[in-house]
């Protein structure tokens, strides 16, 4: 009983790092995204080519890989290895995420009708006040159910965070198995998993909830 | 002075001319009724004067100053006081469906103000919070401050529209089709807001199909056909004693659907 608290509260700490990685992936990747999802609507056909590229690249091939890369890459190109294992992962999930969510963003978005724009204008508003006032809350209820989708899977992805050394939960609880031939510990780590989701899970519904009162 | 000129407004899409060389004239308080096929250009005029559509080449003077003048192949810049001098009413109401009815009014009067605080000749809150409810007296819905557009019939959302337009205070308010997304028996109490308006001396220029109305309440009327206006004149003139044999097959069509009604 005890070594079962001690383990637990062990795997907390890992846990601790794993939600690390969530968050701060979040921070950066809600806001890049819309960024991105700017740029590949752009009028200017360089710049919407340009990051529509970029997004294929990055949704293209395994985060894994991408981890791989931003971490050994500059070492092997230059000589000189660049970031340390968790700024490499926060660069590399960010950049990930806010891919998949700028397009995300640009389904929603594009989904508004033209109408919402134009009584703007004729209003004497700005573009920039149409969208942030007007179009941003009926793209956010819109997009809930896929962004959920992908906020669940970040939670799961961060366990490949281990492979260039940053230690989460999945480490954490597989370093039992080295030491002490304890194999449970890294089962166990699912529970972790699935009360985080369900949390999650319960967010997005009553935010879902908090928007219904009105239909876009 | 004249409320409102219109000097040989052009606008292309493409190789397709839809707009060649518009003139017209409006006093203050007048009502001016565009009809016309669809495709023949109302639609597209009306845009332009919101700029929704920027006209390639011609000039609109309100209140006897120009407030967009376009010479072809440049780009007319459209300033904040021209948007304003136009209201339009959309045929699809396009509220805000976040908003209540009170806030969808208060919005965009509540924007402005804040970019006019420096100058020091905003509006307060509770200034345009009262303005809003007045003009939701005149359009008859007191009792739906606090609703939402997804809880209003689409008559009332429509009036709610009427409202929020008003809101701005256009010299020139526009209607673009306002009873055609409605059911029939909505009609009556959108037409009947804009009857008031028009006893209220407010200039108005509507895209309509509703032909009884346009003559129970327009002034001027002007039959639009392949991007000119083939005919205009009073109601009288234009709907009952047409001249041209394009508006008299236009208005044949008409009758014939409203005796099939």
């Amino acid at each position: 009983m005890e070594q079962f608290l001690a383990i637990s509260l062990d795997l907390l700490v890992g846990f601790g790092e794993t939600l690390k990685i969530f968050f701060v992936t979040l921070a950066i990747a809600l806001p890049l995204g819309l960024l991105i999802s700017f740029g590949s609507m752009a009028k200017w056909k360089p710049l919407s080519a340009l990051t529509r590229a970029a997004v294929w690249v990055v949704r293209g091939t395994p985060l894994m890989l991408q981890l791989i890369v931003v971490y050994y890459g500059p070492g092997l190109i230059f000589g000189q290895m660049l970031f340390d294992s968790h700024s490499a992962v926060y660069i590399t999930f960010s950049i990930n995420y806010a891919c998949y969510f700028s397009e995300i963003y640009r389904g929603g978005i594009q989904s508004i009708s033209g109408g919402q724009y134009e009584a703007g204008q004729v209003l004497g508003m700005t573009r920039s006040e149409t969208f942030f006032k007007v179009v941003l809350l009926q793209v956010v209820k819109r997009i809930i159910a896929p962004m959920s989708n992908e906020i669940i899977t970040l939670v799961k992805d961060t366990s490949l965070a281990r492979i260039i050394t940053y230690y989460e939960l999945i480490y954490f609880a597989q370093r039992y198995i080295k030491d002490g031939g304890l194999l449970w510990p890294l089962f166990y780590t699912a529970v972790y998993y699935l009360v985080f989701t369900a949390i999650l899970t319960l967010l997005f519904r009553w935010l879902e909830k908090k928007l219904d009162y009105f239909k876009a | 002075m004249k409320m409102l000129e219109v000097k040989n407004l052009r606008k292309r899409f493409g190789d397709n001319e839809v707009l060649k060389g518009i003139e017209l004239s409006l006093d203050k308080g007048e009502v001016l009724a565009i009809i016309g096929a669809s495709g023949g250009g109302k639609t597209t005029l009306l845009r332009c004067l919101n700029f929704l559509e920027r006209a390639d080449e011609g000039e609109i003077i309100v209140n006897g100053k120009s407030v967009y003048h376009a010479v072809p192949g440049e780009k007319t810049e459209v300033t904040p006081e021209a948007q304003l001098s136009f209201g339009l009413v959309f045929q699809q109401f396009n509220l805000f469906p976040q908003y209540s009815v009170i806030e969808n009014l208060m919005l965009a009067p509540t924007l402005r103000a804040k970019r006019q605080r420096s100058e020091g000749t905003a509006e307060t809150h509770e200034e345009i919070r009262e303005r809003a409810e007045q003009l939701l007296k005149t359009v008859g819905l007191t009792d739906k401050v606090n609703a939402y557009p997804c809880q209003l019939s689409g008559g009332q959302q429509q009036r709610v529209a009427i409202a929020r337009a008003l809101m701005l205070s256009p010299d020139i308010l526009c209607f673009d089709e306002p009873t055609s997304a409605l059911d029939p028996e909505l009609t009556g109490e959108v037409l009947k807001v804009i009857r008031g308006l028009r006893d209220s001396d407010r200039t108005m220029i509507i895209v309509t199909h509703e032909m009884e109305f346009a003559k129970n309440v327009a002034d001027k009327v002007i039959f639009v056909a392949d991007g000119i206006i083939e005919e205009e004149g009073t109601p009288e003139d234009v709907l009952v004693n047409p001249k041209s044999e394009k508006i008299k097959a236009f208005l044949s069509i008409i009758n014939k659907e409203e005796l099939e009604d």
